[in-house]
């Protein structure tokens, strides 16, 4: 095995190592100590951009596929951990966001929160989001989201404020209920099909039983649609997102649902594409349904971070959309659906991201982040001001931005693929969009100036805090841009990333499970007496025969 | 002051754990045992500890070095993970033949190292987590005839944690 897919282990190695040195060597206190840790911790973020550049060249560029099995343990028996353009995408993303956020965070946070362990808790829930998008099998998936569960708890409330406390339960109840029904899809992967093996469960599942792969697909949509914040599962999200600190927010804004959203496009394009034909309509409802009550769930909301956390769930129904579409049983839609959404994920990670940054910047500066009560920024903070207004244009779809370009595809093959009803809500939530951004930049940058209540002073007074602040949301409103001028490339590769993706038997071939079984497979010699699948001995009474789709 | 009976268990039982948390950590390379079990039972040991001297004591005495024990677990599990580079791949065995005088040839590879940062790691978890509970159990023992006892109050006033806390909550408001 080369070195190159060592480098896997990397995105999640790395952190935890720098977080253990932080751990070890700078103890809790002292501001001294303190700067160790934010330099540490920078020095891992860079390092992370690195890995996950080098690793987005080589599987999303030139699409290859980097399979490590951890200590030469092959499939079955060993943990896999598997990065394709796919989760090569999601991990620089990830490690542009965190590197983004970071030096906001050092000039938010403050130093009681970083005395209680804030930077090593970055690392900590950074390791978890990259573990998640590079892990190959359904237990680990389920160990990094519970790495990154915890990570966001402590996140959450440390500080120890009231509120903070509160939103933090209700987050951590909500999710934990989400991982158990998690864990229960593996046990129910793991009871009939015998094996935890993401490429392995592929290759098995159609040889189960309708009833088998239905409850699977079932848990497994309710668990990560949860994660994700989709319709009926999304009441963790606006109870927790605004009490921590602003930086908190954008990091998790950023990341958090992503994971959910990656972790459905990786089960419905690898476990049963088959099934989201059939499931469309319901697919279709729910990603319709997030958009309207996301969007319009923010029109009700009175302050600048519960709106943005809102919209996020709005955001996620778009790209819930794109892969409803994507597997409309048509050849070019499933490429086209799945690349937009792809896109539409880059384009919302970097935006939010940045525009909830310039939001609890607007908040710091106010001292209050209530719409009614707070006003008139314009004068005070013109770079501010024009930022917020860039990022907000840009997420709302405004030309030269990346908001238009992913919009517009997702619009496009919504159309092409006759999805009348779906295509008219997202057009309509989009425009709620337009509506909650313009309400949140008049409300809070235009009118009187008016300041409710006392402001953190040192903010003020520090010229190169306010600088850590605007200068890395400035870089990613550049960003969108950027990807927004060059939409086409851009386009190109998110859906060339997504071929990558939608080829099952590839994934299945790079990690080859057991040659044995996969080779008997790939003849079409289904089992009906046969050797038995070991740990499946419930096998026997499943309904064997023909997978329900063409092997190509 | 705690209890006799407690004092005397705690002299012989506490290198007892010790002992066999350290059998159980090596014992766990090829049977039963392992890293995580040999770790609950060395904070059980902490946990005897905290019970027959009082947590503030135990918290003076290992407190500050829990954090570092965490980290160090983490670091060196992820170095024994490394270490497998050598041999090619992430986490991949690294075997070596030690020569101990009384026990001869033993056979020594990275997952023994392995477990030992998972060993660090637990105890230290473990024992946070106890220091943590018993603070709150004596804080929010009763008080027998309402008076605050003169050792609860004092152990309430000198716990750093609880301090740093409580600052942190007034400078936040």
């Amino acid at each position: 095995m080369a070195l190159s897919a060592n480098l896997l282990a990397a995105p999640v190695a790395a952190p935890l190592l720098t977080a253990a040195l932080i751990l070890m060597v700078a103890r809790w206190g002292g501001r001294t100590l303190i700067r160790h840790q934010v330099a540490l911790t920078a020095l891992a973020l860079c390092l992370n951009l690195g890995i996950a550049l080098t690793l987005f060249f080589g599987a999303a560029v030139q699409g290859r596929r980097f399979v490590l099995q951890f200590g030469n343990w092959t499939a079955p028996f060993g943990i896999t951990a598997y990065a394709d353009g796919l989760s090569a995408t999601l991990l620089l993303l990830t490690a542009i966001v965190a590197l983004a956020v970071y030096p906001f965070a050092v000039a938010t946070i403050d130093y009681h929160r970083a005395r209680m362990g804030f930077h090593p808790l970055y690392l900590f829930l950074l390791m978890g989001v990259n573990g998640a998008f590079l892990s190959g099998d359904l237990f680990n998936l389920y160990v990094f989201f519970e790495v990154l569960l915890m990570a966001s708890f402590v996140l959450l409330t440390v500080g120890a404020q009231p509120a903070q406390t509160n939103s933090g339960i209700r987050y951590v109840v909500l999710n934990l209920l989400a991982s158990t029904v998690f864990l229960v899809a593996a046990g129910v992967a793991y009871g009939t099909l015998g094996t935890l093996n993401m490429a392995q469960i592929a290759e098995r599942l159609p040889l189960a039983s309708e009833a088998v792969r239905t409850i699977f697909a079932g848990l497994l949509m309710v668990a990560f649609g949860s994660k994700a914040a989709l319709f009926p599962l999304f009441f963790w999200l606006p109870a927790s997102y605004h009490t921590p600190p602003p930086a908190v927010t954008a990091l998790f804004g950023g990341l958090l649902t992503k994971v959910g959203i990656y972790t459905l496009f990786r089960s419905f394009t690898l476990f049963f594409p088959e099934l989201l034909l059939s499931w469309q309509p319901a697919l279709l409802t729910i990603a319709g349904a997030t958009m309207l009550v996301g969007a319009l769930g923010a029109l009700a909301q009175p302050g600048i971070r519960r709106v943005l956390s809102f919209h996020i769930i709005s955001h996620v129904g778009f790209m819930l959309m794109g892969l409803a579409v994507a597997l409309s049983g048509n050849s070019l839609a499933i490429g086209f659906g799945l690349g937009a959404a792809i896109l539409y994920l880059c384009h919302h990670m970097i935006i939010k991201t940045a525009l909830i940054m310039a939001g609890g910047a607007v908040e710091l500066y106010m001292g209050s982040d209530r719409l009614a009560s707070i006003g008139g920024l314009v004068t005070r903070q013109p770079l501010l001001a024009f930022l917020f207004f860039m990022a907000a244009i840009s997420l709302a779809g405004v030309p030269p931005f990346s908001g238009f370009v992913s919009k517009l595809s997702l619009l496009q093959i919504t159309l092409d693929t006759r999805h009348w009803v779906v295509s008219g809500v997202s057009v309509f939530a989009s425009l709620l969009t337009m509506i909650n951004m313009m309400r949140l930049w008049r409300e809070s940058f235009w009118d009187e100036y008016s300041r409710p209540s006392r402001v953190p002073s040192r903010l003020l007074q520090s010229t190169r805090r306010q600088w850590m602040m605007l200068v890395p949301v400035a870089i990613l409103v550049l960003f969108s841009l950027g990807l927004g001028i060059f939409g086409e490339p851009a386009f190109r590769l998110s859906m060339k990333v997504a071929q990558n993706a939608l080829d099952r038997d590839a994934y299945i071939e790079a990690v080859s499970p057991s040659a044995l079984y996969s080779s008997d497979l790939r003849r079409g010699a289904f089992y009906t007496t046969g050797p038995t699948i070991p740990g499946g001995n419930t096998l026997s009474s499943t309904t064997l025969g023909e997978p329900p789709w063409p092997a190509r | 002051m705690p209890e006799l009976y407690l004092r005397l268990l705690n002299r012989i039982l506490t290198p007892l754990l010790l002992l066999l948390a350290i059998y159980l950590l090596l014992r766990g390379h090829n049977l039963p045992g392992g890293g995580f079990i040999a770790g609950l039972m060395a904070a059980a040991a902490f946990e005897l500890q905290i019970l027959s001297r009082g947590h503030d004591r135990v918290r003076r005495s290992i407190g500050p070095y829990l954090n570092s024990g965490i980290g160090l677990g983490l670091a060196i599990a992820i170095c024994s993970g490394i270490a497998g580079l050598l041999n090619g791949v992430f986490f991949k065995g690294l075997w070596f033949d030690l020569h101990v005088p009384l026990l001869g040839e033993l056979a020594v590879g990275t997952p023994v190292i392995f477990d030992l940062g998972v060993f660090l790691v637990v105890v230290s978890v473990a024992t946070s987590y106890l220091l943590g509970l018993s603070r709150v159990s004596d804080t929010a023992a009763p008080i027998p005839d309402g008076a605050p006892s003169p050792e609860l109050s004092d152990s309430f006033e000198t716990d750093p944690a609880v301090v740093a806390d409580d600052s942190s909550l007034r400078t936040e408001r």
